[in-house]
């Protein structure tokens, strides 16, 4: 239980999959400009991590290795396609919203990284805790990222058709933050300070130990 | 509007106004992965100028002959197109190694890297379904259309890449704060670069 904690833990910090290891970076610049598709889009991924990893680390045993990527692949688009259609059928508004970022999941190097780095050499129940943690990892940043563009940009945080919050008239949104290099710029600030917690972080492992 | 004229826009288009990099977010990870030195970008760009006008090509046609007369281009679209994709990148890899062992050399190690390369799935899908891009246009593309519009996408890439390559180059000299040394520094030099692609819009008038 512990390792399990320490794997799905290490998602969420150490090895965040957006701030650390730098992958999967595309779907999350684009899609973050409103809250509400991007933590579907969380929810997507980890629905298709959870449940390849899951698959791919009980066939570790019988996949031959010169054909794992092309199995992994399949098994990820099959995942990625069960999403697809869930979207286009329960919450259509999203779907356009997010549109080819979708079938991309199938090419996020999240996805495909976690199978081929962990889920196809540890055990199924780790692999679970690391698909969890990735993850959860991913979602936050994505949905804090998109939060704040969109609080920011536009001036008030919608959910579901529902407006949650809303800043007075006098407020004038800065368009930059929801046009394309809004987002590169708040990235590059929020690695910097992540990198920085990080490092705040693991001194004071060193300390303790 | 004038066939010609009607080509040269959607060439536009999708290479400086919606150019995958700067402004979509595709394939960022290569973006930020190899810009760090000029030769591997060049070769990364040629490549992928390559791959995706054969890929697109390709999977226009399953979608059309194949997948669409079997009634399963709903639901079967992207474990086809990533197989063809992977199996398409893998051909071309042997081809060159065999007939033509320069260009091999030039871009070999990089079309491997190309089957995960997001921008190329992205280029088959839009060349199919174009959901974003429908300024006076019929809404699925001809074949003629679907190979101008993946050449645009990929000579937008290969521009953004090298030009941001080039920008990096110089800012490893460069006197930046402890803080946003590395990644960070990268990040806000490719916002800056991005402004000037909305820029291009606007001239365009979309």
């Amino acid at each position: 239980m512990k390792e399990w904690l320490r794997v799905f833990g290490n998602g969420l910090s150490f090895e965040n999959p957006l701030t650390v290891l730098m992958i999967g970076l595309c779907s999350t610049l684009a899609v973050s400009t409103k809250f509400e598709g991007s933590l579907f889009m969380g929810i997507a991924v980890i629905f298709v991590l959870v449940l390849s990893n899951v698959l791919i680390s009980a066939v570790r045993k019988f996949t031959p290795d010169e054909v794992r990527i092309p199995i992994f692949i399949v098994i990820i688009a099959s995942f990625v396609t069960i999403v697809d259609l869930s979207m286009k059928a329960f919450v259509p508004a999203v779907y356009s919203f997010l549109g080819v970022w979708i079938p991309l999941i199938v090419v996020n190097c999240i996805v495909l990284g976690r199978a081929e780095a962990f889920a196809y050499t540890n055990t199924v129940w780790l692999s679970v805790a690391d698909g969890i943690g990735m993850g959860l990892g991913y979602t936050i940043i994505i949905a804090g990222l998109g939060a704040f563009r969109e609080l920011f940009g536009s001036g008030q945080l919608q959910f579901l058709g529902a407006t949650l919050v809303k800043f007075p008239a006098w407020y004038a949104p800065p368009n930059i933050l929801l046009l394309f290099p809004g987002a590169f710029i708040l990235f590059g600030l929020i690695i910097a300070g992540s990198h920085a917690m990080n490092r705040k972080l693991a001194a004071r492992k060193q300390v303790a130990a | 509007m004038n066939p010609v004229v009607q080509m040269m826009l959607l060439f536009v288009g999708a290479a400086l106004v919606n150019n995958i990099l700067l402004t979509r977010f595709i394939a960022l990870c290569s973006f930020f992965g190899i810009s760090d030195n000029m030769h591997t970008s060049i070769g990364m760009s040629l490549a992928v100028i390559f791959v995706m006008v054969m890929a697109s090509s390709a999977t226009w046609l399953i979608y059309y002959f194949l997948l669409l007369p079997l009634g399963v281009g709903e639901f079967l679209y992207i474990p086809a197109f990533i197989l063809v994709i992977a199996a398409l990148v893998q051909f071309v890899e042997m081809y060159l190694r065999k007939y033509s062992p320069a260009l091999y050399r030039a871009m070999g190690i990089y079309l491997p890297l190309i089957t995960t390369n997001c921008a190329v799935l992205a280029a088959a899908t839009e060349a199919v379904k174009p959901g974003f891009f429908t300024m006076n246009m019929p809404y699925a593309f001809g074949f003629g259309e679907a190979i101008i519009y993946t050449l645009g996408v990929a000579v937008g890439y290969g521009f953004a890449l090298i030009s941001f390559t080039a920008l990096r180059e110089r800012l490893e000299l460069a006197q930046v704060p402890a803080v946003l040394k590395g990644h960070p520094m990268s990040f806000i030099t490719a916002g800056l670069l991005s402004l000037g692609y909305i820029g291009l819009a606007s001239l365009f008038g979309l």
